[in-house]
Parts: structure tokens; sequence; C-alpha cells
């Protein structure tokens, strides 16, 4: 068994290496089926902005999120 | 504690620290609209670099994120050199420092594969979208399927809105 697996590393290692390097644009079908999901409507908006907009959008979230998480553990302490 | 870039990325470059964001906080430059939980950067491993790394984030208390406290953890130069990769809590917020990274290789190869873009006063090194693409499908993780559908999505919105001039 162990021979055998040694025999086709070298083939297993080519094809990795192969799908490591390939281009950005390649794809599979599990990454089209995750693409259909992908809501490009955000994607859109997000480009229409500057590099800092962004960041400050994402941090703004981010605090926005942190403060719910709180308020939610706070609400379940006072259950 | 979120990730903050606004304070983290100024502070490095301001330090004339040679790195290259990489990961969620490379994706958000490219537009992504997904959340990430640190800063991730590729770090230049010459000892000039190691010392400016280590004064710029020695006043924010580094310390190994998840590690129990009390550790005799030293933050210096001498720790970055025996180390490679680090992942950091500090008061400004969770920074991995990475002296390699798979797929990309060290800053050095990794170079090649970066553009400057200016944020929070300052131009700051960022991987290509192109490139982030394959570090991600190099790093293997079934969590980053969902993230280069995401980044493909953008490199075809990119393409498509170059093409329409929009």
């Amino acid at each position: 068994m162990r021979g055998e697996l040694d025999k086709q590393a070298p083939e297993t290692k080519a094809v990795i290496a192969q799908h490591e390097l390939a281009p950005a644009e390649y794809s599979d079908p599990v990454i089209e089926a995750y693409k259909k999901d992908v809501d490009r409507t955000l994607l859109r908006e997000n480009l229409k902005l500057t590099v800092e907009e962004r960041f400050v959008k994402f941090e703004q979230f981010w605090k926005y999120a942190q403060a719910l998480r709180e308020a939610g553990r706070k609400s379940r302490q006072t259950e | 504690m979120a990730p903050n870039f606004s304070a983290i990325l100024p502070l490095l470059v301001r330090s004339d620290v040679q790195f290259i964001v990489i990961g969620g906080g490379a994706a958000l430059a490219h537009g992504s609209a997904r959340l990430t939980y640190d800063v991730d950067v590729v770090y230049a491993r010459d000892p000039e670099n190691l010392r400016r790394l280590a004064g710029a984030l020695q006043p924010y208390q580094p310390y190994l994120r998840g590690a129990p406290p009390g550790l005799p953890f030293r933050w210096d130069e001498r720790t970055l050199k025996s180390g490679l990769n680090f992942t950091l809590t500090t008061t400004l917020g969770d920074l991995d420092l990475l002296g390699e990274v798979a797929g990309g290789g060290f800053f050095e190869q990794l170079l090649p594969f970066t553009q400057e873009m200016e944020t929070f006063g300052v131009r700051c090194r960022f991987v290509t979208l192109e490139k982030l693409i394959q570090l991600k499908r190099a790093a293997g993780r079934p969590k980053d399927l969902e993230v280069i559908a995401e980044l493909q999505a953008l490199l075809e919105e990119r393409r498509r809105g170059a093409s329409t001039g929009a």
C-alpha cells in the first residue's frame, strides 16, 4: 500500500503544484457553484469607493456588529 | 478585537517597515464585501526590517494570540529573527506577521505581485487581486472556497468595468 502511494506521490504533487499556480481566472465547478451566491451588487458598490472608504466602511460595520453582539450578551444576562 | 487597518497600516508605513498586506485586508482593498478578523502582512526578514518592525509594535504590547497570559514572551528583534510567522494580539488589534506564505513565498518573492494604494494618508503595498486568488487557492482551506468565488467575481466585475469604461 505504502509503495503504491509512494509511486503516485510525484504525480499527486505535480497536480497540487499545477492547481496552486493556476491563473487567477482558473475556475472549477465548486468555485462556480459558490460564485452563483456572490452578491455582485455589494461588490459593484464597493468598487465605486476609494480604498480608504472601503476600509472605513468595514471598520464601521465591525463596530456596529460588536455593539449588537454586546447588546445581545447583556440581554441574555438580564433574562 | 476588530482588525484596525486605520491604525496599523499607517504605523507600519511611517516606521519604514517593509511589508505587504495579504489576506482579508488585501481583499477589502480590492473591493471585497467579506468580514475579516485580523490584519495579515508578509514582512521582509532582513535585520534592519526586523529592528523597525520590533520597534514599531513595541508600544502596543504584542503578545501571542490565544496563548495563556503570563508566558515569558519577549517582543524584540531577536524573537522575530528566531521565529517566522506570528499571530499576535496588540492594543491596536489582531495582527498576523508572516515571514512566508503558502503560494507566495517570502517578501521578496511576493513583491513583484503587489501594487501600491493610498489609504489613511500613506502609500501601502497590497498583493494584487490575481495573486491573492492564487494565495487563497494555495492555502487549501475549505473556508476559502467562498472567498475565492467572491475574489473571482470581483476580478470579473473589475474587467467588465474596465471594458465598459464604468
